[in-house]
């Protein structure tokens, strides 16, 4: 009896553990992993809106392989904790492909999950670890740190010849880890780096650190981060007369850091892949254009976009390989050369990295727009 | 040394806005031996209110005097009110209940607070317009100090100096101080406990509402969960000064207030928060009733 009670419980967790692809269900289960709460809140549910959209679009077509999609989302609140919480939630809902997170810390908190489960994975955290651990699940889908600072310390030494650079992270890895790049990058062409420090996110007085890069006298702030600290970053700098120029990095691309940062957002720089009002492609003029219709809004930053090109590449590897088998799937979207995607050509590194590189430098305006100041467009 | 000046500057903005919330905690101890855990919330829900009373009924407001005075009134009011009902719901009925039962009723009030706030006011970040108070900065020597920072630093001076003459001066101090020593003595002599008690609560979250409403006019964006933030280092702030003790928490937010400016600018900003936390746990060695602690007959 004892035997028989054994024999079915290794059965029912064989089943349990082999996953949605060995399950016969009648949709397609897509999982979101984004900070739909808290302080990336806004971006979190740009990420979820987006992959709605995208779902509802072809589910309105009759879906994929005669299946509809359906979408699961889990909110992470932008903590490692919760990231892995909601790794272990998505896979037993048997999704076979996740979007996001939009951070980098939530990304990797939850890799080794979606690893282990052989689940996809897609997420525009730039942060270097993430392809480190060489997981045949995750695709990347923006750049990674290391071709931003490529770009950042060329731009500081050769193009702007800064004397003085100031380099200011917050403790997440994404931070950290472009912090540490950027500064690497600068050694290496010569550059000169007079204060390196972290700030807490979230503390909001950041006075003391900035008092401190003063007394350095820099002719540069460079802060790798998210919009909120670097919103509150400029204004204080500014209000504590502290002149140098200041340049957020990516993730300080949001229509919230020109809130905080008020009329001080005016003469700031942003180093960033196009935002989505200038990108050239028809698919994101009409995905914009969706997005509008649909949730009155525009989309919060380009990261939305990103995830959603994402998760089209893991659609179309579906439609083209005709399984919903993640290891097929995983094959074919390594082979695949230039889709065509809302951000720009698509194709994967073998190690997840998407390849190519768009960076490009914004000075903020009066009126909060962005003008892009190098590369010069000719 | 203007840099030293400027970090003291720093210290002591960041510093009263610690001690305006320290003292709601310190004063709840005081009377009632209880950490009033959902204290740090509702300084951030004042922070929402003081958005919402600017928003619907004062949006086009230009004479920012007056709009200043009503948005701290109008939130006083309410977050005072919100004070009675936390204590009447949460507190009152667990007053005979063993203290950590009190203690996992504020957690929960705390949560129920914070989820509250982002249910009325969504989990997105809030921003309170840059016009309210003029933006002028003055330049002293190299030493920068906007209006909002003399703001915050005047008001806070003045509140406190008021609340301690109010502590020691009248009668109603005399009977909140008689409360804090022993209740069933206090009643014995004619003092409502129930009133003090209300008052202390009224009292302790108006302060912390004027905490609030400082961090959204000085840094402007708001969130639904920053009152773990602030509320951490007000509590870690009332303990350095000797919870309990009203100079103490004085004392106590703005000695963490320069302590962490100093730190983040002499020794480094990363390890700022361990060197934070490293000084309470010598000052709990060296003092363990805190700085200011001593003055065990004088505890509110």
């Amino acid at each position: 009896m004892n035997k028989m009670v054994r024999v079915i419980t290794a059965f029912l967790l064989f089943f349990a553990l082999s996953g949605a692809s060995a399950m016969a269900s009648d949709t397609i289960k897509i999982g979101v992993q984004a900070p739909t709460t808290g302080q990336y809140a806004n971006e979190g549910q740009g990420i979820d809106q987006g992959v709605r959209l995208i779902a509802e679009q072809i589910n309105a077509k009759g879906g994929i392989l005669g299946k509809q999609i359906e979408i699961f989302t889990c909110d992470d609140e932008g903590t490692a904790m919760k990231a892995a919480i909601c790794a272990k939630d998505l896979v037993n809902k048997g999704v076979i492909g996740v979007i996001g997170s939009y951070t980098s810390t939530c990304a990797e908190a939850a890799q080794a999950t979606y690893y282990r489960a052989g689940v996809l994975q897609t997420t525009d955290g730039t942060s270097d670890t993430l392809t480190e651990h060489g997981y045949w699940t995750f695709f990347r889908n923006s750049f990674p740190n290391s071709a931003e600072a490529t770009y950042t310390a060329n731009y500081f030494i050769n193009v702007k010849k800064y004397k003085r650079i100031a380099i200011v992270t917050d403790f997440s890895s994404y931070s950290t880890g472009l912090g540490s790049s950027v500064e690497a990058e600068i050694k290496k062409l010569g550059g000169n780096i007079v204060y390196q420090g972290k700030i807490k996110a979230g503390a909001q007085n950041y006075t003391p650190v900035l008092t401190k890069i003063k007394s350095k006298h820099p002719d540069v702030i460079y802060f790798s981060g998210y919009y909120n600290e670097a919103g509150l970053l400029r204004s204080q700098q500014m209000q504590l007369g502290v002149t140098a120029d200041f340049y957020g990095s990516n993730a300080c691309d949001n229509p919230d850091y020109i809130k905080l940062a008020g009329k001080f957002a005016e003469g700031s720089y942003l180093i960033n892949v196009p935002s989505p009002e200038l990108l050239p492609y028809d698919l994101a003029i009409n995905f914009l254009k969706d997005y509008r219709a649909k949730y009155k809004m525009d989309p919060p930053s380009i990261w939305t976009l990103l995830n959603i090109d994402g998760m089209r590449a893991f659609l179309y590897a579906i439609e083209q390989t005709g399984t919903t088998d993640t290891k097929k799937l995983a094959e074919y979207l390594h082979t695949i050369k230039d889709y065509p995607g809302i951000t720009g050509p698509i194709q994967w590194a073998p190690d997840g990295n998407r390849t190519g590189s768009a960076h490009q430098t914004y000075e903020y305006q009066a009126d909060g727009s962005k003008k892009i100041i190098y590369p010069v467009v000719k | 040394m203007d840099i030293f000046f400027q970090q003291l500057v720093n210290g002591l903005t960041i510093g009263s806005i610690f001690a305006l919330v320290a003292l709601g905690y310190t004063m709840v101890y005081g009377i009632m031996k209880l950490i009033n855990f959902a204290h740090g919330d509702l300084v951030a829900m004042s922070a929402f209110v003081g958005l919402s009373v600017y928003d619907q009924f004062l949006g086009g407001t230009t004479n920012s005097l007056v709009a200043v005075l009503t948005i701290f009134a109008a939130t006083g009011v309410i977050i005072a009110m919100a004070g009675i009902i936390l204590e009447r719901v949460a507190y009152r009925p667990l007053r005979n209940a063993p203290r950590l039962s009190a203690v996992v009723s504020a957690l929960g009030a705390s949560l129920v607070i914070q989820n509250g706030i982002m249910l009325i006011w969504g989990p997105r970040m809030r921003f309170f317009p840059a016009d309210i108070l003029p933006a002028t900065t003055w330049n002293i020597g190299g030493v920068y100090i906007s209006f909002i920072q003399v703001v915050i630093l005047v008001v806070s001076l003045l509140i406190m100096a008021g609340l301690i003459f109010f502590i020691d001066k009248t009668r109603v101090g005399a009977a909140i101080r008689a409360t804090s020593i022993d209740h069933d003595a206090s009643r014995l002599m004619g003092i409502d406990v129930n009133r003090i008690i209300t008052l202390i609560f009224v009292i302790g979250t108006f302060l912390g509402a004027v905490g609030g409403l400082f961090i959204g006019l000085y840094y402007r964006g708001i969130n639904f969960n920053m009152g773990w933030n602030y509320g951490l280092y007000a509590f870690v702030a009332a303990i350095i000064g000797g919870i309990g003790n009203i100079p103490g928490a004085m004392v106590g937010g703005m000695l963490l207030g320069i302590f962490k400016a100093f730190i983040a600018g002499y020794v480094s900003s990363t390890w700022a928060d361990a060197f934070t936390f490293t000084l309470l746990i010598a000052i709990l060695v060296v003092r363990p009733t805190g700085i200011m602690g001593e003055r065990v007959a004088e505890k509110v």
